[in-house]
């Protein structure tokens, strides 16, 4: 991760901003964080006070501050652009959550208790919102996370240089000292799980479990040592980078997919030592998914984007892979999605070799929800939620990833706060 | 909330909710303003200076003009308007209706007579309609009605004249309004607690001469092909309005509670006027920069402030700052030192050498390959222009380092 602002380059980029009426900015966020307000309570150096608006909305604001694709969000309406650029309000809102921690200073407290108690499946962003919502609320509440440490993709997923593990531990600090619970390492295994969860006294449930399903390409060949999907790549890289740094070094990595997450498989591979990395998509640069600014980053590392390429199989010797057949493709009328369609361009097929190959093409929340009888799901698998996010199942709500599919964090955010303040609505509403 | 701390305070006997009030001005000219005003936090207002009417009132045209510096907006703010032209009647009808909804908040009628008798009927008029006090302006400088407003606070026994003749006509506590436009300004303040007054409010507005246009030689604001002698305000003018209240803070013979304004834009600004000694606060300029949402700000602000430093009151730090404003000659001028470099995080502009060479003490010599200054110590004069240009701040790279024992420095003779 480079480094944040200084105090100096916040109030000069600060006082950029216009300081609009009805500021577009804080209509942009789906997790409902209010930039209008935190700028310019940093312009008038009221500090602590813009620290208080920011987290009281959005208890990752740090890290949505690094990670949200601000250009598509709340920069998108930025008024500054009609003189010059937008104001970088991520990079505003990371320094003002820097700074917080720097002084020690607390923007949201617990209530008293309210003597109910809420469990929340899954610590990833939406999770975790929940919990600050219902914590700030009075409610005792216990998180359920199948792996070690809390955090979902932002922990166990993205690489390092994205996301330091020292940035975020001091953000989900701010959730244990809202008296937070973590069960870490604790799965909760499907209906058996839950219910027993309810038996236990939780009023309520809240399932963020997320989508960690990667989808595969079921190719010809794809049986091959060396082909993987993005999900286990990337969290093995976590886990054991020196392993994942031997496979890749000074190999041919060949990604397959345009989304961020492909994005990040692919840095990970330059940067663990690959000698080339080539991100493999069927359609052309301007229809790649994802963060558009990230995407110049990730070209500048000097990855190889290798666009209107359709994989049709891998090769292999040995039981290992060792080359994609591919096949090159032009760009047709738009899908209903809007975007052009890929059209195979007959007898341009040939093989592209690789030693490694990560399947990036999507995620589902498969996994994370099997065994969850009666929790109605939809064709991709993702839970069917009202608006208030209640499921099928009384007493248990769910959102984020699990409900959305690959979404964002500030989706998930915004999810797990509307989550919070449902379920704390329907306990105490019953007094 | 993030207002934790009772920020309210008393001044002549009168309760403010907080000490933020909107000065008289075009931020405070209608009460349907001023009431948005009061819901946006204002603690209390000193209401648009109403007149008798008895003089048709016609403001100039274009009104204002801004005064930017670089790419700053609004540093200063210079302006021509006259008092209140609305009717006596509605501007009163504005207070009664003020004091109806908003019965907690403080209204401060600001009066302006052309003549003894219009002082006098002028504050009966208010106090009827339910102000809380009455502010008498003696210092609007730039009237186009002659021997008012500035003008009666630089001649002395007007001053203590026309606050006598509202103070035997109302029970209501009476301010006085003082022009920063004098040499001392604490001798007006005198001549208002003389007459009888309760409590002073300053500055208004520095009288000045924002620019030229480099085309057609007109002043601005350009009415009608020309300019005047006019208010000058905002942030630029706080450190005139910090002095001017502290001056009459620590006058032994004063002891009046001051309402403190000038150039009042955030929290930090408004403890500082607090700390030298303000009871209240007021403010125009910062409003018009960024309307009534400042205010929220500058509460907040505060009542952190007050968490920090443990004060549970205003009033517990209302003049804490006093104690350390002397005049010079009470400085120990054997305490000298030299300006302290940080060089780690120098990036090599060079500025600091050009300003030392030029206006400094030529300590500062510049090496080409580095891109740094290197110091002679020796020949620091401590003047500190270098931190001043230092782009390098928050925290500052150059810092002021006390040097015991250390001789003060001359330049040697150029020949
Ligand atoms: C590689 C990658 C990069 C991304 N980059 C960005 C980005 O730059 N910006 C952005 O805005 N979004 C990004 N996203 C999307 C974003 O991370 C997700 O939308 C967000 O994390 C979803 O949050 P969530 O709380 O729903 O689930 P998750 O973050 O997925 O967390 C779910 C958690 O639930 C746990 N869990 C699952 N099942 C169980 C169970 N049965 N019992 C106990 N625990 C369980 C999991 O272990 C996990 O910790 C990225 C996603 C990926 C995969
Ligand atoms: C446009 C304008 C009109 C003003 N009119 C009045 C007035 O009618 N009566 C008065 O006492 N002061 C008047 N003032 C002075 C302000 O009340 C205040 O004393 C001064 O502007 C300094 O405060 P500030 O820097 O916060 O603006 C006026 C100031 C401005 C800018």
């Amino acid at each position: 991760m480079d480094l944040g602002y200084t105090y100096s380059q916040a109030v000069a980029e600060a006082s950029r901003c216009l300081l609009c009426h009805e500021p577009p900015c804080s209509a942009g966020c789906p997790a409902n964080t209010n930039p209008g307000k935190f700028i310019r309570q940093l312009r008038m150096r009221n500090l602590k006070g813009a620290i208080a608006t920011m987290y009281c909305n959005n208890i990752l604001a740090a890290s949505c501050g690094v990670l949200c694709p601000t250009c598509t969000l709340c920069a998108s309406g930025c008024t500054a652009q009609g003189l010059d650029r937008p104001i970088d309000i991520g990079g505003l809102q990371r320094f003002l959550a820097e700074h917080s921690w720097e002084i020690g200073f607390r923007p949201i407290q617990a209530a008293a208790p309210n003597g109910q108690k809420v469990a929340i499946v899954g610590s990833g962003p939406a999770g975790l919102m929940c919990a600050a919502e219902l914590a700030q609320r009075g409610f005792s509440v216990t998180l359920f996370e199948r792996l070690e440490k809390p955090g979902g993709v932002l922990r166990h997923l993205l690489p390092e240089h994205r996301l330091s593990a020292v940035f975020f531990d001091r953000e989900v600090k701010m959730l244990a000292d809202l008296g937070v619970e973590f069960k870490c390492n604790q799965t909760i295994d499907g209906r058996a799980g839950l219910d027993e969860l309810l038996a236990q006294g939780y009023g309520a449930v809240y399932l963020a479990t997320g989508a960690w399903e990667a989808v595969r390409l079921d190719l010809p060949g794809a049986d091959a040592g060396g082909i993987q999907g993005a999900m286990g790549f990337l969290a093995r890289s976590k886990r054991e980078p020196q392993v994942v740094k031997a496979e890749v070094k000074d190999k041919q990595v060949a990604v397959i997919g345009g989304g961020d997450t492909a994005m990040d498989v692919a840095v990970t591979a330059q940067r663990f030592g690959a000698r080339d990395v080539y991100v493999l998509y069927r359609r052309s640069y301007a229809q790649m998914p994802g963060n558009p600014e990230e995407k110049l980053e990730v070209m500048q590392e000097g990855i190889h984007f290798v666009m209107l390429t359709q994989p049709l199989g891998y090769t292999s010797e040995n039981g290992r892979v060792n080359g994609v057949k591919v096949l090159r493709t032009r760009l047709g009328d738009p899908d209903f999605g809007g975007r052009r369609r890929p059209e195979a361009i007959p007898g341009t097929e040939h093989v592209l070799p690789a030693d490694v190959v990560v399947e990036a093409v999507g995620l589902k929340p498969g996994k994370g929800l099997k065994g969850f009888d009666g929790l109605k799901v939809d064709a991709s698998g993702r839970v069917v939620v009202s608006e208030a996010g209640e499921t099928d199942i009384a007493n248990v709500f769910a959102g984020g990833d699990a409900v959305r599919g690959a979404a964002l964090i500030s989706h998930a955010i915004g999810d797990g706060a509307r989550a919070g303040r449902a379920i704390a609505d329907a306990l105490l509403g019953g007094e | 909330m993030p207002v934790t701390k009772d920020l309210s305070v008393e001044m002549c006997g009168v309760r403010f909710p907080n000490p933020i009030c909107l000065s008289s001005s075009p931020v405070s000219n209608t009460g349907e303003m001023v009431g948005r005003a009061f819901d946006a936090g204002f603690g209390g207002v000193a209401f648009k200076t109403i007149g008798k009417g008895d003089i048709k009132i016609i403001h100039p045209a274009p009104r204002m003009a801004g005064y930017d510096y670089g790419n700053k907006k609004l540093v200063g703010l210079q302006n021509v308007e006259q008092i209140s032209d609305r009717p006596l009647d509605h501007n009163l009808r504005d207070i009664r209706y003020l004091k109806k909804n908003w019965p907690e908040h403080v209204v401060i009628a600001s009066i302006m007579g052309f003549s003894n008798d219009e002082w006098r009927e002028l504050a009966i008029a208010c106090q009827d309609a339910g102000a809380d006090m009455l502010e008498l302006n003696f210092s609007c400088p730039h009237m186009t009605v002659e021997g008012s407003g500035m003008k009666v606070g630089q001649a002395f026994d007007l001053v203590e004249k026309f606050s006598a003749t509202v103070k035997a006509a109302v029970t209501i506590p009476v301010l006085a309004k003082m022009t920063p436009n004098v040499t001392d300004i604490t001798e007006p303040a005198l001549s208002a607690k003389m007459g009888g007054a309760d409590g002073l409010a300053a500055i208004n507005t520095v009288l000045g001469l924002t620019g030229v246009d480099m085309k057609n030689f007109i002043p601005s604001p350009n009415v009608g092909g020309m300019g005047a002698y006019s208010g000058y305000s905002g942030p630029a003018v706080k450190p005139i309005g910090l002095r001017c209240v502290a001056q009459m803070a620590q006058h032994p013979d004063l002891g009046l509670p001051i309402s403190g304004m000038g150039g009042i834009e955030t929290w930090i600004d408004a403890v500082e006027y607090l700390l030298v000694g303000s009871t209240t606060l007021q403010i125009t300029s910062g409003v018009i920069h960024y309307g009534y949402r400042m205010v929220e700000d500058i509460l907040e602000g505060i009542s952190y402030f007050m968490e920090d430093h443990g004060f549970d009151h205003i009033s517990d730090f209302v003049g804490k700052a006093l104690p350390n404003v002397v005049s010079t000659d009470h400085f120990d001028l054997g305490r000298q030192g030299i300006a302290q470099y940080d060089l780690d995080r120098c990036i090599g502009c060079g500025q600091c050498h050009v300003v030392c060479q030029d206006a400094g003490g030529q300590c500062l010599t510049w090496n080409s390959a580095t891109r740094r200054p290197v110091m002679d110590e020796s020949r620091c004069l401590a003047c500190m222009i270098c931190s001043f240009v230092c782009p390098v701040s928050k925290p500052p790279m150059i810092t002021y380092k006390e040097v015991p024992g250390k001789p003060e420095v001359m330049p040697p003779p150029s020949l």
